[in-house]
């Protein structure tokens, strides 16, 4: 579980969903409507924020600099401090939907059915948000050019509007349903703003870092009083970090050119090929 | 605009405690200490907070 959730948890397939899918498919005897299942997703998740933190140490440490040097001062001058408050913009969205719309959540997370249809969903509007971008290649006359020269035509992170912002930040609480991807909506969502596809996986990065460790903070916590094998969960959490570097590596690179098209399509496939084996019971 | 927002922070603040305290339960799974609430509060009057300090006007 911990691999799986570290390698799909910033691939834009959704954790969740193949976190809720997959044992289901497979018979593990995880039990997904057991209490301690939400915060053991939690604690892999903070593996994968571990690393995410690690990888993007360096920025993180200018970014909160930035952060109270612009609060004090009442003006960003900086792309570090501009880069803060447009986190803090973006994470706000989610924060508010995730708090508030907690339980009604929750119950989506035992159905692996509602599971595989937002999978295929996940897939549609990553194929959705790849045609708009292409789209928008063509206005700007730059669907000849080479991969590499159209992307130089869209911005980095740094340059999204506030507004933009937090529209991406609220695309990330969709994410809070099992088989929507988190790092693909806000992809998508970046992309739609105008970012270059390595400039939008950066700031999904950025992004997921302080829900994933807020949401760690508060659910953690429950985990431990429930009498689980803590050594085991701790064990699984260290893998979805080391697979969450690995991951973040290599889309960081793929992003350079690539685009979210493959996800989209093996998204719709997978959820619908789970669809008929949960159906069929095969 | 940046002493409405400051007033904001401070309320965001006041229901922060509320649910800390578990006074308040609108919006929460039952009865008890809402943390998690809490801590979004306290988000949401830091973000009010930062907000009225770029609306405040500057000295050249």
């Amino acid at each position: 579980m911990g691999l799986l959730q570290g390698a799909s948890e910033l691939f834009p397939v959704s954790s969740l969903g193949h976190a809720v899918l997959v044992p289901s498919l497979l018979r593990w005897s995880f039990k997904q409507t057991d209490p301690s299942f939400v915060p053991f997703l939690v604690l892999l998740h903070l593996g994968t924020a571990t690393a995410l933190l690690v990888i993007y140490r360096h920025e993180w440490v200018a970014i909160i600099r930035g952060f109270f040097t612009a609060a004090v001062r009442g003006e960003m001058r900086t792309d570090s401090e501009r880069l803060a408050m447009l986190l803090l913009v973006g994470t706000i969205p989610a924060a508010t939907l995730g708090v508030f719309l907690e339980n009604r959540i929750k119950s989506l997370f035992t159905s692996p059915y509602e599971a595989a249809a937002f999978l295929v969903v996940n897939g549609v509007l990553m194929l959705g948000f790849e045609q708009l971008r292409r789209r928008t290649e063509r206005r700007a006359a730059v669907a000849s050019e080479s991969r590499d020269e159209q992307e130089s035509h869209f911005a980095q992170a740094e340059r999204i509007s506030f507004r933009a912002a937090a529209l991406v930040g609220a695309c990330q609480a969709l994410a809070f349903f099992p088989g929507i991807s988190r790092s693909g909506i806000t992809i998508g969502g970046g992309l739609i703003a105008g970012l270059r596809h390595q400039e939008a996986a950066r700031f999904s990065f950025l992004l997921a870092t302080p829900v994933i460790l807020g949401a760690g903070v508060v659910e953690v916590p429950q985990l431990f009083a429930n009498g689980v094998p803590v050594g085991e969960y701790l064990a699984a959490a260290v893998l979805s970090g080391v697979a969450a570097y690995a991951s973040a590596r290599f889309l960081l690179r793929y992003f350079r050119s690539g685009r979210l098209d493959p996800y989209g399509w093996y998204c719709v496939a997978a959820g619908l090929a789970s669809l008929a084996l949960l159906r069929f019971s095969l | 605009m940046a002493v409405g927002l400051g007033v904001l922070g401070v309320i965001f603040i006041v229901l922060a405690v509320l649910y800390a305290l578990g006074v308040l339960q609108l919006f929460t799974s039952g009865p008890g200490n809402h943390y998690k609430h809490a801590i979004l509060l306290v988000v949401l009057a830091v973000a009010s907070f930062v907000a009225a300090s770029f609306a405040r006007p500057k000295t050249a």
